[in-house]
């Protein structure tokens, strides 16, 4: 690696001056994916900034709304135990990304800003409507993370913003969500994933939130299979039906960890489970 | 272009120009002459760099060396006491036959001393848990398991200390 | 001569290693942490095509970035010949083969300028049509990999010249005999090694031309011979090279072969005039270091009415990719399991290997025994299938015995294999559990044999030993094989603590070293305790007989010193009435625990003279001064086979196994979930109990990466994982189950102590063991390897129709 700059500002005011003083330097933040693609020689930046002393990027706030920093380290969102409370389907996720040498420096927000089609906050923040806060010099806007993802590799935020805060609203305690993640070894990038998030009312399914991971070229909610859902009683015809659908909306591929058919496959198989274990039906076998 | 950069190393403080570009690892290898931590991928996936920052287990090949600017580290070297008196952890390790080539054992013994200083007793799952991110290619794990069950015990009869 | 198994102090107990506790402080020196003054960093730039010519190499920026102090090409070197064959190149010339041929190199001060050397050397290719199957390269009209030999002769085939064919028996007959007959076409992937220190050496010639190379190598002493060669090729002729082998991060074949990167360094090293060290990256070390070698077979066996095994055939198709390294000899390993897994009269076992443009393969645990035995032991279930017998009845029916010889040759001497297939059946309660697919769970087994004393393939099977004693008591061990993790270190440490009688903390072993070590053909084969130990068994008889023989003449003046000075501290002591002088002959010593005794003396202290001071008194004597230093070199009671017939005694004795496993599988999602293994093996005598269940652990491990989870993939010569992130070997949370390990001591009259070799054993039979439980647990059987939940859900909707 060549020798170059490294700034370590503790304000956003200060990384955005740095930034605009070197156009060409990147932000980094638990430099877990940018680490691994400069030594491959595939990113070759003049100067980097990294965030991880910037104030307004960490922390975790609770309240009607959590706020997630975007320098919070994985890890540190597994130790936050009221959000282990209030939005468990986050830390199930969370707990699948690496191992805990990477869920130390990895973070929430820099997961996000990779935008790999496999990142595993995405679709536990998607199915809780997880909403981007997005700052520029002298300006923040807000979008929803389902807008967020362009590409693999490419999302909304344009050249010098950087992410502050995921927020979400608390979710009420009615509500039941859980995580599958398939991959080749335990420590891994998935294969598929899907995060599912019900709202019930006895056998009726009253809200319905889906989200999958690695079987498009976005993590990507399942609309269709949320519409199939919502305000029907949870039957094992129905979840039948669910396999086939949410198998059927996803866009997956084959590559070296899978095949798009076995992809389609086990996305169906965990729609299926996960609406049997969150509504309390039993799986017919 | 380089920086200097000033940490703590094994409770020592420690001061070194660095190359602004270099990672941790490169700069205890080389700067430091630290040999004990190995780099198996340079990528994350294999452990064997495993160091604790802040008292918390990382891969030093991914950490720029500028952000262990103030920090505490301690590598396999900082567990041996005086008189090259091994810790628990290592003991146990030489004691279960939880090492055979050896180039995993430093990232593994940090991973485990990580672990229980977290979790002093362990379940089996736990134990998984936190070494998932260390790989061996001689073992096959299983006397490794053992090796962090008699650590656990070892520290415990220390006072939970890692002398 | 050896002490009897019930009092044995050392050995089959479980011992702490040596060497662990370094490598427990971060104090092992591995290649990646060595040094030698004014080194360099060397880097290799690699080809860009799968096959074309080489137009024009242009390295002039590279030599002008400041801090390189050489760029090589073929074209400004010596041509350095390599591999067996002499069909390969330490740089490529005139043109490139595969994706990790090497075309150029450079040396700098540091490792970041080498590799922005490497990126400003430029090669112009002109590409060629390039094949990538053996089926591809075989074609009619198939552009031809090479197109000369060694000697310059014109090549007309990809076709390697190699013969490999076994024929035994009567085919025809045992065909007619066979009621039951089951077939499969069977094929496992590429493998990485996948060590966790990679490749590299440091290369340093003296002004004269000498060579020293410190080299991650299982072979010190036939990279001696290659290095001398290189050297010749070099204008260096009669120059002496010295191979030093670092602690190693790991081997499982990996150091069997030299490699381009290694002459690389040393012309490196010739051109700068200073040490040059080069180290892979991982991902040169998956892209561009040899992986484990690919096989497709075809496999046939037939049985009676009753299960007895009455013919089989093997056939076996090898991409051997551009230049012949050790893959191209598996074929001599496969001959063991085809010709003698089982009793079976009739075999015929035929062998091809192609040229391609894909990388070459080299050795890996096994060396082509996993490789058939998948396909063996998949259609030996299916054979029991359909026949209407258990798959544990039909092994025990047709299982190896003691005394028999084998159609190719092997002489089976001790063998445990009844043993182990019964122990795996009890441990996983076989009876109760086969054939119950109810809940998705089935159980399977598989057997192995596998050489237990070495492996014949060369002219000298031998290894020496040498062992020093000094003036503390301390014996060093020389021995030209290699600690890769393996354990050979203990138990050379301890097998020679307890014959020569000293305390294993005053036994050690010095670092191979050609310049001070006895020749030794390289660990492989399991064989690294099997010679050192069986050497040393001559050696350390050597120096006892010498220390006795001095203890006759030495050892009373000692022994009055002792008096003189308890009778001191006791004035009132009385010694028994014992004549020192007379007992003191050379067949009435005994040394153990270092210290020397007269065997039918009283037990009194000053009647034992400790080995150290006896030693010194040895040395110390004037003129008559000697020091005590012995060696021995052993061949294995073994013959080089005829591998055109397949026929020869291969090894000294051989070893046996079985592994068995219960396993869960989920319908929906393919995935296995393993409940239970049990690993029964025949080790002839366990000498360290702890480094022995680390073999059979690691290579059951390994077993499973190869079963379940590992392949190199590759799309038109390119490697497309070459990192852990996309190839994955099992985790710590992938062995998470129960295993059962049952050792069968059979104490072979060859075997040091009796112990016959275990390295390897331990990853052969685990693929068809969780081929055959899949099988009985959900009905449908993978034949191509790795079994993917991919495939398992493919083949369950093939199955549902």
């Amino acid at each position: 690696m060549s020798g170059f700059d490294y700034h370590r500002p503790e304000s956003l005011e200060d990384a955005f001056r740095l930034k605009s003083e070197q156009p060409d330097a990147r932000f980094i933040a638990g430099g877990t994916d940018v680490m691994v693609r400069i030594r491959e020689g595939r990113l070759r930046p003049p100067a980097l900034i990294s965030l991880s002393r910037v104030q307004e990027l960490s922390g975790i706030r609770h309240g009607d709304e959590i706020q997630i920093g975007a320098m919070t380290r994985v890890a540190e969102l597994l130790r936050d135990e009221e959000l282990g409370r209030s939005a468990p389907v986050l830390a199930l996720a969370a707990r699948t990304l690496g191992g805990m040498q990477i869920r130390n420096l990895a973070t929430v927000g820099g997961n996000l800003c990779n935008a790999s089609p496999c990142a595993d906050t995405a679709p536990p923040l998607l199915v809780l409507d997880a909403r981007v806060v997005v700052r520029s010099p002298g300006s923040e806007r807000e979008l929803p993370l389902a807008d967020f993802f362009v590409a693999p590799g490419e999302t909304r935020i344009g050249e010098g913003e950087i992410v502050s805060e995921l927020r979400f609203r608390r979710p009420h305690m009615r509500t039941r969500a859980t995580f599958f993640k398939k991959s080749r070894v335990r420590m891994d990038i998935a294969i598929a994933s899907l995060a599912v998030r019900v709202d019930m009312d006895g056998k009726r399914c009253v809200a319905a939130r889906l989200a999958a991971g690695s079987v498009a070229p976005r993590p990507m909610r399942l609309p269709r299979a949320e519409a199939l859902l919502e305000g029907r009683d949870i039957t094992a015809e129905l979840l039948d039906e669910l396999g086939t659908v949410a198998a059927a909306e996803v866009q997956p591929m084959t590559d070296v960890r899978s095949t798009e058919a076995y992809r389609r496959h086990v996305i169906g198989v965990f729609a299926r489970r996960a609406l049997a274990q969150l509504s309390g039906l039993e799986e017919a076998r | 272009m380089t920086s200097e950069l000033r940490f703590e190393v094994n409770g020592e403080p420690v001061q070194v120009e660095v190359k602004a570009g270099a990672r941790l690892i490169d700069v205890l290898r080389n700067a430091l002459g630290l040999l004990g931590t190995k780099e198996g991928c340079g990528n994350g996936e294999c452990g064997a760099c495993t160091v604790l920052f802040d008292g918390r287990p990382v891969n030093a090949c991914l950490v720029p060396a500028m952000e262990a600017e103030g920090a505490k580290v301690t590598t396999v070297e900082g567990l041996v006491g005086p008189g090259g008196a091994l810790g628990p952890v290592q003991r146990a390790f030489v004691e279960k036959g939880g090492i055979q080539c050896g180039f995993c054992s430093p990232g593994m013994v940090m991973a485990t001393e990580a672990l229980l200083r977290d979790r002093p007793d362990p379940s089996d799952a736990e134990i998984r848990s936190a070494l998932v991110g260390n790989l061996c290619r001689c073992t096959g794990y299983v006397q490794i398991v053992e090796s962090v069950q008699l650590a656990a015990k070892l520290r415990s009869e220390n006072g939970g200390s890692r002398g | 001569m050896e002490a009897a198994v019930a009092e044995r102090r050392h050995i089959g107990k479980e011992v702490p290693r040596p060497d662990a506790a370094d490598k427990a402080a971060g104090r092992a020196a591995y290649v990646q942490d060595l040094a030698r003054p004014g080194m360099l960093y060397g880097k290799v730039k690699f080809s860009e095509h799968a096959h074309a010519r080489i137009k024009h190499i242009d390295t002039s920026r590279a030599k002008r970035l400041p801090g390189v102090r050489a760029v090589i090409t073929a074209y400004d070197t010596p041509e350095v010949r390599i591999g067996f064959l002499r069909d390969n190149f330490a740089l490529k010339r005139d043109k490139v083969r595969s994706l990790r041929d090497e075309v150029a190199a450079v040396a700098a001060i540091d490792p970041d300028i080498a590799r922005e050397a490497i990126d400003l050397i430029t090669v112009e290719y002109e590409p060629l049509p390039s094949v990538f199957s053996p089926e591809e390269a075989l074609a009619e009209g198939a552009p031809l990999i090479h197109e000369v030999d060694a000697r310059g002769k014109r090549v007309t085939t990809n076709r390697l010249p190699l013969e490999y064919h076994h024929t035994s028996g009567d085919l025809a007959a045992g065909e007619r005999a066979a009621k039951y007959i089951a077939e499969g076409e069977f094929s496992t992937p590429l493998i990485q090694q996948s060590c966790m220190g990679t490749a590299g050496c440091i290369a340093e010639l003296d002004v004269a031309g000498n060579l020293t190379m410190w080299a991650k190598t299982q072979i010190p002493f036939l990279a001696q011979k290659d290095f001398v060669r290189a050297l010749e090729a070099m204008g260096l002729g009669d120059r002496n090279a010295r191979v030093i082998v670092p602690t190693l991060g790991g081997g499982f074949g990996t150091g069997l072969d030299t490699h381009a990167y290694e002459y690389i360094s040393i012309l490196l090293a010739h051109r700068t005039g200073r040490p040059v060290k080069m180290l892979y990256t991982r991902e040169e070390e998956f892209a561009c270091l040899s992986p484990r070698q690919s096989a497709e077979s075809r496999i046939v066996q037939g049985c009676d009415a009753e299960g007895r095994l009455t013919f089989r055939r093997a056939y076996v198709m090898q991409d051997n990719g551009a230049y012949a390294s050790w893959g191209a000899t598996y074929p001599t390993v496969m001959l063991l399991p085809v010709t003698s897994i089982y009793r079976v009269p009739n075999i015929q076992f035929d062998a091809d290997l192609a040229y391609t443009n894909n990388t070459y393969a080299q050795a890996m645990r096994g060396y082509g025994n996993p490789e058939v035995a998948f396909g063996i032991e998949s259609t030996l279930d299916e054979l029991a299938e359909q026949a209407g017998i258990d798959p544990f009845e039909i092994r025990m029916k047709n299982r190896n015995e003691p005394g028999e010889t084998t159609p190719m040759g092997l002489r089976i001497t001790t063998c445990g294999l009844g043993e182990c297939l019964e122990e795996t059946a009890k441990h996983l309660d076989w009876k109760n559990k086969r054939g119950h697919a109810k809940r998705r769970r089935g159980v399977g087994m598989a057997s192995l044999i596998h050489v237990g004393g070495s492996g014949r393939i060369y002219r000298s099977d031998g290894g020496g030993v040498i062992l020093k004693l000094d003036d503390f008591g301390n014996v060093n061990v020389s021995y030209g094989g290699v600690e890769m993790g393996q354990g050979l270190h203990s138990a050379l440490c301890l097998g020679v603590a307890e014959a020569l009688g000293v305390k294993p903390d005053k036994v050690f072993i010095n670092q191979t070293d050609t310049g001070t070590c006895p020749w030794d053909v390289g660990t492989h084969a399991s064989r690294g305790a099997f010679i050192a130990l069986n050497a040393a068994t001559r050696a350390y008889e050597k120096v006892r007989k010498r220390l006795f023989a001095l203890a006759a003449e030495l050892f009373p003046a000692e022994v009055e010193a002792n008096l003189k000075k308890h009778r001191r501290k006791n004035p009132d002591y009385q010694p028994p009435d014992y004549d020192v002088r007379a007992h003191s002959r050379a067949d009435n010593f005994e040394l153990a625990d270092s210290v020397l005794t007269l065997k039918d003396a009283p037990d009194e202290p000053w009647l034992k003279v400790d080995l150290a001071r006896f030693l010194r008194a040895v040395h110390f004597r004037g003129q008559q001064g000697q020091m005590i230093t012995e060696e021995a070199f052993y061949e294995p009671k073994s013959e080089l086979p005829d591998w055109a017939k397949g026929v020869g005694n291969m090894s000294a004795t051989y070893a046996f196994g079985v592994q068995g496993c219960e396993v869960e599988v989920d319908e929906h999602t393919g995935e296995v979930r393993i409940l239970k293994m049990v690993c029964a093996h025949d080790v002839g005598q366990i000498l360290n109990r702890q480094t022995l269940l680390g073999q059979v652990y690691g290579g059951l491990a390994q077993g499973i990466g190869f079963a379940l989870y590992e392949q190199v993939q590759t799309r038109e010569g390119r490697i497309l994982n070459p990192s852990f992130t996309d190839y994955k070997i099992p985790t710590i949370a992938e062995l998470d189950f129960p295993i059962h390990v049952h050792f069968v001591e059979t104490e072979d009259d060859q075997g040091p102590f009796g112990a016959k070799g275990v390295g390897e054993p331990g990853m052969v039979p685990t693929a068809p063991a969780l081929a055959n439980a899949i099988y009985d647990a959900v009905g449908v059987r993978i034949r191509d390897l790795p079994i993917t939940p991919e495939k398992i859900v493919a083949a369950l909707g093939e199955k549902r129709g």
